[in-house]
């Protein structure tokens, strides 16, 4: 930037009005704009808008993947051949639960708050308690770089994770409180939603909060006639060159215990037996995940409140 | 969504006309509610729809507008949709109240639209990479009893089938760049092939069965409901399971078979009938807001 150029400096808006301040090394000039209706990020000097990712401009296309023979990382089509998962609970300090996993190159983090008073006095519920889930990207935790505003994205995986969760919570128990699920992604290498239940009910049992079951994610996509369980990011967004009738992508939370399903969502089209087949497999899928996950969480108690020793 | 307190006897009274497959309007477990549907009720937009389905209203407008298209899709348009809960449905949505909702629908929209066969998008291109057709669909809730996806459904596949692109002409002009000329002739425009649309089927788990087009009553002693959305020829394009329930895995599997079903079923008779009020041309007879 050459030297006598001013600095623009936004702050938020005050009064109805976006006031926009700009120093020179002469003067100070106030400008009043209109508020807009877009939420804009008022805390960084963004640059142009028209900036792009280089990867629009690769020589051959991105999503030339095959869709037979064996996936990219070794692993089987059409089988429940779901990725080795890492868990551990308890990383953050301050939360009163969290839970970190590691899904491939897939990293999710979690933490719970609560139960604590409802923050906002006129929807304190007398008989049970609420749940709060919010699901965040971290920017950089995709191939394109994505804002720091919540998108539609985000506020939708947060519901779908919100009503995934809310059958194994016991929520009865905690009349008047609040139970707040903070989910960030830091690296989203596929089946996100999915590996962020599983975190999500991990870190619960983690803070303590009754449930009636712990609540595992698995998603899988479609191509034609074969799938894949556990899609990695590349699998999940190509669209194949074949335009065929199944395609699409599936990611089913479940609770294994009490075999109920808290938690569907399909996109893309696909015929109705594969659907159903689709849900089945993912069930297996959940069931594979279940002495892992069950693993951790008593490694993670263990270390807490080791038992007493004999003596 | 709007909701309405329902006596534990009276969700018994509800719960056990269900299980016999008596609904308290009558109706059978799988049947909807008396459907009005009107087309190009608003003049401004290029396409229009109104639909009624019991006491559920929505009225959509859509407007093509001429933008650039997506980098990752150079040759195709696309659709954005919006769905707006209006304060005169109910006063829950004043102010920022039905925001909430409003996102919810408008992102289910997006995921029933999200596949190659729904809408030809490489139609809506005019020139690859610089110029394409966008629709913007804007669906406005005028009133709330029930099963929004339904009519929302209905009502954007009777608006798509209205809605009337003009045709443009790309020409060169003298310094090389390019120019959008549109034709002259109102009524030289192009249509949009609305067959593989899907439409959206809710059905809601009520004691051991399932409904369809549940009324709000209905809706509160349901815990959870399926959202599927079903092409005619009974390809399935987004399913979702929405309600702070738990659903049995057989359950779910039952729901889906129903609900393709009826979806299966809805699209024939719609179809039908778009056709019929398009032949009646400047015969018809606008029933309009006052019906």
């Amino acid at each position: 930037m050459p030297r006598n150029s001013g600095i623009i400096l936004s702050s938020r808006c005050v009064s109805g009005g976006d006031i926009e301040r700009r120093t020179s090394s002469h003067a100070a000039v106030w400008f009043i704009t209109f508020p807009c209706a877009m939420p804009t990020d008022n805390k960084r000097v963004r640059g142009p808008e028209v900036s792009q990712s280089p990867s629009l401009f690769l020589c051959e296309p991105a999503g030339a993947l095959p869709s037979h023979g064996p996936r990219a990382d070794g692993r089987q089509r059409d089988q429940v051949d779901v990725r080795p998962v890492f868990v551990r609970c308890g990383l953050v300090s301050q939360a009163k639960g969290s839970a970190y996993i590691e899904a491939g190159n897939t990293k999710l983090m979690c933490c719970v708050y609560g139960p604590r008073e409802t923050e906002r006095k006129d929807e304190t519920d007398m008989k049970c308690g609420r749940l709060t889930t919010d699901m965040r990207f971290a920017p950089f935790s995709c191939p394109e770089r994505g804002s720091w505003i919540q998108g539609s994205q985000d506020k939708d995986l947060s519901l779908m994770l919100h009503e995934s969760l809310q059958p194994a919570v016991c929520l009865h128990k905690y009349p008047r409180s609040q139970i707040e699920v903070n989910v960030m992604v830091l690296e989203n290498s596929g089946s996100v939603l999915a590996h962020a239940v599983t975190c999500a009910s991990l870190a619960l049992a983690d803070a303590g909060i009754e449930m009636y079951d712990l609540v595992l994610g698995c998603s899988i996509r479609q191509d034609g006639t074969s799938y894949v369980v556990d899609p990695t990011y590349t699998e999940e967004n190509r669209c194949s060159s074949v335009s065929s009738e199944n395609q699409g992508g599936l990611t089913v939370a479940f609770l294994p215990s009490l075999n109920q399903i808290s938690g569907l969502q399909s996109d893309g089209e696909m015929a109705e037996e594969t659907l159903t087949a689709g849900v089945r497999t993912c069930i297996e899928g959940c069931y594979k995940l279940y002495p892992v996950i069950q693993q951790a969480l008593a490694k993670a108690v263990r270390k807490a409140a080791p038992p007493p020793s004999e003596s | 969504m709007a909701t309405v307190q329902v006596s534990e006897a009276e969700k018994v009274y509800i719960l056990h006309g269900i299980r016999d497959d008596l609904r308290v309007d009558g109706r059978g477990c799988e049947d909807y509610r008396h459907m009005e549907i009107e087309t190009d009720v608003v003049s401004n937009t290029d396409g229009s729809a109104k639909v009624t389905l019991g006491h559920t209203v929505v009225l959509v407008g859509i407007k093509t507008e001429i933008g650039k298209p997506r980098p990752m899709l150079p040759d195709e348009g696309y659709l954005e949709f919006f769905v707006d809960c209006s304060a005169n449905a109910t006063p829950e949505f004043e102010g920022r109240g039905g925001e909430e909702l409003g996102t919810e629908l408008s992102n289910t929209l997006y995921k029933v639209f999200n596949n190659k066969h729904s809408v030809d998008l490489k139609s809506l291109c005019i020139s690859a990479g610089e110029h394409c057709w966008v629709l913007y669909v804007d669906v406005l809730l005028l009133q709330c009893d029930g099963n929004l996806y339904d009519a929302i459904s209905v009502a954007i596949k009777a608006a798509l089938f209205n809605t009337k692109i003009p045709r443009v002409h790309i020409s060169a002009d003298e310094e090389g760049g390019k120019e959008i000329e549109l034709s002259d002739d109102p009524y030289d425009c192009m249509r949009l092939n609305v067959e593989n649309m899907p439409c959206i089927v809710t059905l809601c788990k009520v004691g051991h069965r399932h409904v369809v087009d549940a009324t709000l009553q209905e809706k509160a002693c349901s815990v959870a409901s399926l959202i599927i959305a079903v092409t005619h020829k009974g390809t399935v394009t987004c399913a979702r399971k929405v309600g702070g329930g738990s659903l049995d895995p057989e359950s779910i599997f039952e729901m889906t078979e129903a609900g393709k079903r009826v979806g299966k079923a809805l699209h024939a008779p719609l179809m039908k009938l778009l056709q019929q009020e398009e032949s009646l041309g400047k015969t018809q007879q606008k029933v309009g807001f006052l019906g």
